[in-house]
């Protein structure tokens, strides 16, 4: 069992509590889990596209997630630890970079062509309002504590139903247009962050990232738009 | 005291290596019981401490910059000269040597100079091994690129920012031994004093320039990397902050002055332009290489430089210098500017500037091609000047930029101190009366890494250096010098600023000991320069105190102390009265108004010894000899 | 041509490390356009002085935009409104008359300051220290034609090692961060045969050293980058990044018995 020692105890552990003593070694993390938190939503987003197909096929595809509760309670620890790991590093370096001007400027001005409200500088802000969208949703449809359904409610019914609360689909809208904001610099940033920077395809990746924050934001603030217009009998 | 040099005697090829062999070691295990200072930390100092850190010695390192990487060896532009002949163009140790002793006016020590060519290729390589990222060619090797006053490609150099990349070289090294735990540094300190005992080097007073603490630091060995006093014109290349008052101190402990009115001024600075103007900025003289130097042929030509036709230009440089042209060595280039704008044919609206012309070297190579190997700049100068630089020709003036002068040092670099080394532009061995573009750097790293580290040593092994306290007399002497010097600067509370006398004494050295000087002028500017001696110390204004931050006071000594040197410039400037180099006495000069040397009368090194505040300096002389060379009469025609 | 400008200047006035500071405003009258900033504030010290008032502490030197010495925060942008551009070499026609013009120092944790506008940036110092150099002797350089460094990677090092150290990518980062200061330093020697024999060691030992520092972390907004008066890119702290990485599985603490000398 050597190599599990070595992988385990004497290097990667060792390597991930130094990595996290580190300031760039927090980054590689943060920029990790965040990458693999973008695969989830994406996974995610293409499941729920399938409310557009049919109802039977939306109903299918849940029923057959939850057929395998292991795997969904493994499925559901890891994205937690995900979740966990960027926040609290993302809590950490943000009360870390504070610390390291303890004293502002009486007068700030940005020296790069922009506006002063970019993604980048607000990746705390953003990512707060998302970890508020995210609590809301799970208490919605994970843990049922506002609005439950009756028993045996069929999934499909019940997105449309939780996503026609006018207090979620208005978070929701919100939370999935912050979701498109956060990516817009959080996907190229991993990219930096890994060490790919590169003249010939930084600037595709930037575009990538945009567009895929486009896609994700706009695919997901969707949902409850067509909820709602669906609530109020608009035909589609 | 008798001047004795020690150059080794034999043939000038053999004298370094037998230096070399006869010069005492200090064993492995016995050099961590010395302690050495080295004050300054520019490419001398930095290499210096280095190396000696290196070695094993303790040093403890005093700048009066926040870091050592801002030394002023950091602004030079153009490059670092080395006899390595890779352009295959008939380089040698030999020829450098000659160009650096023919273009010094045969005013250096010949030995001096043959070692620091000897060297030269050394420092190429110690620096590449560094990681000095020099320019390249393709295939990989170092490229090369030419220079004033000779006929060879052999300058080094890192784009339009060599001696940054230098000096961040010796920097990192130095940071290397910091981290090693062999050098200690004093950044923010100034030197104020130096403590002899038994008449040898063993300590400085230095000033903490945050706090005004005064502190007392005893050593086996003080070397001196200070840099030149071209700031005594007030008006010049070097930085804000480049000051005399280490090599200064020294002087009035005992050091003797070598050759303090050999000042180069250099051909291309960006011309003054108004009275709060507090520095001149240099263009690299590399530009000479692609940009044609001229005038109006008429007086009083008003009409901007494309309107003037090619027949109405005068490229005077070409003209009476046909073989070295714009090349010519920076104090024939400065002398012929200021001819043409003293016969009024200067340009811009002072009337003190020439032109440097880009636009042939445009057209005939391409504006990308012209913009790679300058464009910095030609950056820099837009900035400064607000006009472009590929439309239309620069402005230029002689600046006031190197001093040849300095301690006299003897061939261990050794001043007349026994302990007391000087290094770099401090001293004033090799450049003789004119320095060749890309000397400085080559000769601030030769000293500090290949020659002080073995000479240094031999004193140190040599001499029986017996172990000294700071609480002795000779340091409390000291520091009650510097301390009372200080409380006498902030008790005169007058009504003049210390920027005023400093800008005074720098139109008098620059009007008359600057790139023209005459009998009449010097006795002149003698007097006054007493005169204003007088008033400063009677009349200056430093607000604050001692305790504190205080950059008002810092300038007031280092300006109390450009006064009396300016004073023993004019002094030595009045006694050579002859033209060599950099040095133009109206008195001496051929018909064609070329400087004429006197080789009969002037053939030595002036030092001057210090006798003590309102007495006159002496003069001693090291007579200088020239075993290999034959001198003639300087031509770059 | 030269005009003459009347300004309000808002200056960071604190008497020394410890005691309070504020900013404290001074008119000055018959500014020359051809000044550059510096000289703006030596006129205005050289008033101040005939006032009897203690002059405003700065920081210089070569006044060319080399040694990195000069630093200011000019309303609210490191060393004013020009890109790649030092403080020194910053002129006064690129104000206009009337203008008011806020002048702090640069703040971070670990640049104390000193006075008004006077920091401490040993921090740099300390930093390069822990690795910022190639260890050679004086005496062990062979041929310098026997390293052979393509053009490409020379002008990439150049790039890199143009860093004038003067703190503007902290001062300007909304983090504090020194990482670019550091990356520029690391890509410097990564890029040249000389740097590989330590670049692991050196990636590893700079970033503990900036971290000791107290600067901030990089969170890739990119300011400095902006701010940087000597043209230092954003992409040297990808280069600092997978250096590091890369680092992190490659090198092994030195074991205790190869301690030689250091």
């Amino acid at each position: 069992m050597g190599w599990l020692r070595l992988l385990g105890k004497e290097y990667l552990l060792n390597w991930l509590i130094k990595a996290l003593g580190s300031s760039i070694g927090r980054k590689f993390v943060m920029g990790l889990t965040g990458l693999l938190l973008i695969g989830f939503v994406i996974v995610h987003l293409a499941g729920n596209l399938l409310l557009y197909v049919g109802i039977e096929d939306y109903n299918n595809y849940a029923h057959a997630l939850h057929s395998k509760p292991g795997l969904v309670l493994v499925a559901e620890i890891g994205l937690l630890a995900l979740f966990l790991a960027h926040i609290l590093i993302a809590v950490g370096i943000t009360r870390e970079n504070r610390a390291a001007r303890p004293e502002g400027y009486q007068m700030r001005r940005s020296k790069q062509n922009r506006t002063a409200a970019t993604p980048s500088a607000l990746m705390f802000v953003s990512g707060a309002i998302l970890l508020g969208f995210i609590l809301l949703h799970l208490a919605d449809f994970r843990f049922h504590l506002r609005n439950p359904g009756p028993d045996g409610e069929e999934p499909f019914a019940k997105a449309l139903r939780l996503l026609q609360d006018p207090v979620s689909a208005g978070v929701y809208f919100v939370g999935s247009l912050f979701l498109g904001w956060h990516l817009v610099h959080g996907f190229q940033s991993v990219f930096q962050t890994l060490g790919w920077n590169h003249p010939k395809y930084t600037p595709l990746i930037k575009k990538a990232g945009v567009a895929l924050a486009v896609v994700l934001a706009l695919g997901f603030a969707s949902f409850p738009v067509w909820a709602m217009l669906k609530k109020y009998g608009v035909q589609l | 005291m008798s001047l004795d040099a020690r150059v080794p005697i034999g043939p000038l090829s053999e004298k370094w290596t037998k230096c070399k062999n006869e010069l005492k070691l200090v064993s492995p295990t016995n050099k961590r019981k010395y302690d050495i200072i080295v004050i300054g930390s520019g490419l001398a100092g930095a290499s210096a401490a280095a190396s000696l850190g290196e070695l094993g010695y303790n040093v403890k390192v005093f700048c009066f910059q926040d870091s050592p990487r801002r030394a002023h060896s950091i602004a030079a532009q153009g490059g670092i000269n080395a006899a390595k002949n890779y352009q295959n163009d008939g380089d040698s140790v030999g020829r450098l040597f000659y160009d650096t002793v023919k273009g010094g006016d045969f005013r250096a020590r010949e030995a001096n100079v043959y070692r620091l060519a000897e060297v030269s290729a050394n420092i190429i390589d110690q620096c590449v091994a560094q990681g000095v990222p020099f320019a390249r060619e393709y295939g990989g090797t170092l490229a090369n690129r030419t220079f004033g006053g000779v006929l060879v490609s052999r300058t080094f150099y890192a784009r339009g920012q060599t001696g940054q990349q230098l000096l961040l070289g010796a920097y990192s090294s130095l940071m290397r031994q910091v981290e090693r735990g062999k050098v200690k540094l004093y950044s923010r300190h100034e030197m104020l004093d130096l403590v002899l005992v038994d008449g040898v080097a063993r300590g400085v007073i230095a000033r903490d320039l945050t706090n005004g603490n005064f502190e007392k630091h005893a050593a086996h060995a003080v070397l001196l990397c200070t840099g030149g006093y071209s700031n005594v014109f007030y008006l010049s290349t070097n930085a804000k902050g480049c000051n005399a008052t280490a090599i200064w101190r020294a002087y009035k402990r005992g050091a003797y002055f070598g050759n303090p009115c050999f000042t180069q001024i250099h051909p291309t600075s960006i011309p003054q332009h108004g009275d709060y103007q507090s520095k001149l900025t240099l263009m690299s003289e590399s530009l000479r290489n692609d940009g044609r130097v001229w005038v109006p042929k008429q007086k009083g030509d008003k009409r901007r430089p494309e309107a003037i036709p090619e027949g109405e230009r005068d490229y005077y440089l070409e003209r009476k210098y046909p073989t070295y042209g714009n090349m010519v060595p920076r104090d024939v280039a400065s002398r012929n500017a200021k001819a043409v704008c003293d016969e009024g044919r200067g340009v811009s609206e002072t009337g003190q500037a020439v032109y440097l012309d880009f636009a042939d070297a445009i057209k005939r190579d391409g504006r990308e091609v012209i913009r790679q190997k300058y464009g910095n700049l030609f950056h820099m100068y837009e900035k400064i000047t607000g006009e472009n630089p590929y439309h239309t020709p620069m402005k230029i003036y002689p600046a006031p930029h190197y001093t040849m002068g300095g301690l006299w040092v003897d061939y261990h670099l050794e001043s007349t101190i026994p302990g007391l080394f000087v290094l770099g532009e401090a001293n004033f061995s090799d450049h003789g009366a004119n320095r060749l573009g890309a000397s400085a750097l080559m000769q601030g790293l030769a000293d500090g890494y290949f020659i002080a580290p073995y000479t240094v040593g031999h004193h140190l092994a040599g001499r029986k250096l017996p172990k000294v306290s700071t609480d002795g007399p000779e340091f409390e002497e000291a520091l009650r010098a510097a301390k009372g010097r200080v409380d006498r600067l902030l008790k005169i509370n007058g009504k003049r600023s210390v920027d005023s006398f400093h800008r005074e004494l720098g139109r008098i050295m620059w009007d008359k000991c600057g790139m023209s000087r005459s009998e009449a002028g010097l006795k002149e500017a003698i007097a006054k320069i007493r005169a204003l001696r007088e008033e400063f110390w009677n009349n200056v204004k430093i607000p604050g105190g001692n305790a504190e931050l205080n950059q008002s006071l810092e300038q007031a000594g280092r300006v109390a102390d450009f006064i009396e040197l300016g004073e023993l410039m004019c002094r030595d400037a009045l006694n050579r009265r002859e033209s060599c180099g950099g040095h133009f006495r109206e008195e001496s000069q051929t018909e064609e108004n070329e400087a004429k040397r006197d080789d009969e009368n002037y053939l030595y090194v002036s030092a001057w010894q210090h006798q003590g505040d309102d007495k006159e300096p002496t003069l001693h002389k090291e007579p200088l000899a020239f075993e290999s060379i034959h001198l003639t009469q300087r031509s770059y025609k | 041509m030269e005009k003459k400008l009347n300004l309000t200047l808002k200056i960071w006035r604190q008497k020394g490390p410890q005691a309070q500071g504020r900013l404290v405003t001074y008119p000055v009258q018959g500014v020359s356009t051809d000044a550059s900033f510096l000289e703006m504030l030596d006129v205005l010290n050289e008033e101040l002085l005939k006032k009897g008032e203690e002059p405003v502490a700065f920081d210089h030197d070569c006044r060319e935009g080399i040694c990195g010495m000069c630093s200011l925060m000019i309303n609210g942008q490191t060393h004013g409104p020009d890109r790649e551009t030092t403080t020194c070499q910053l002129h006064m026609r690129r104000f206009k008359d009337g203008d008011t013009i806020v002048i702090e120092p640069w703040r971070a944790k670990s640049f104390p300051i000193l006075k008004d506008l006077v920091v401490d940036r040993t921090a740099f110092d300390r930093v390069i220290a822990a690795g910022g150099y190639a260890s050679v002797n004086v005496g062990n350089a062979q041929d310098a034609n026997c390293i052979l460094v393509g053009k490409e990677s020379a002008d990439r090092a150049m790039d890199a090692a143009a860093c004038i150290g003067c703190g503007a990518c902290v001062a300007s980062c909304k983090n504090a961060s020194a990482m670019l200061f550091v990356a520029a330093k690391v890509t410097h020697f990564a890029e040249l045969p000389q740097g590989q024999p330590e670049r692991y060691k050196r990636a590893q030992a700079m970033v503990a050293q900036m971290d000791a520092e107290g600067f901030g972390g990089c969170t890739n907004t990119y300011e400095c980058e902006a701010a940087c008066p000597a043209g230092i890119q954003v992409t040297t702290i990808a280069k600092l990044n997978r250096e590091y990485l890369k680092s992190s599985f490659a090198y092994a603490e030195e074991s205790k018995s190869s301690e030689g000398e250091g």
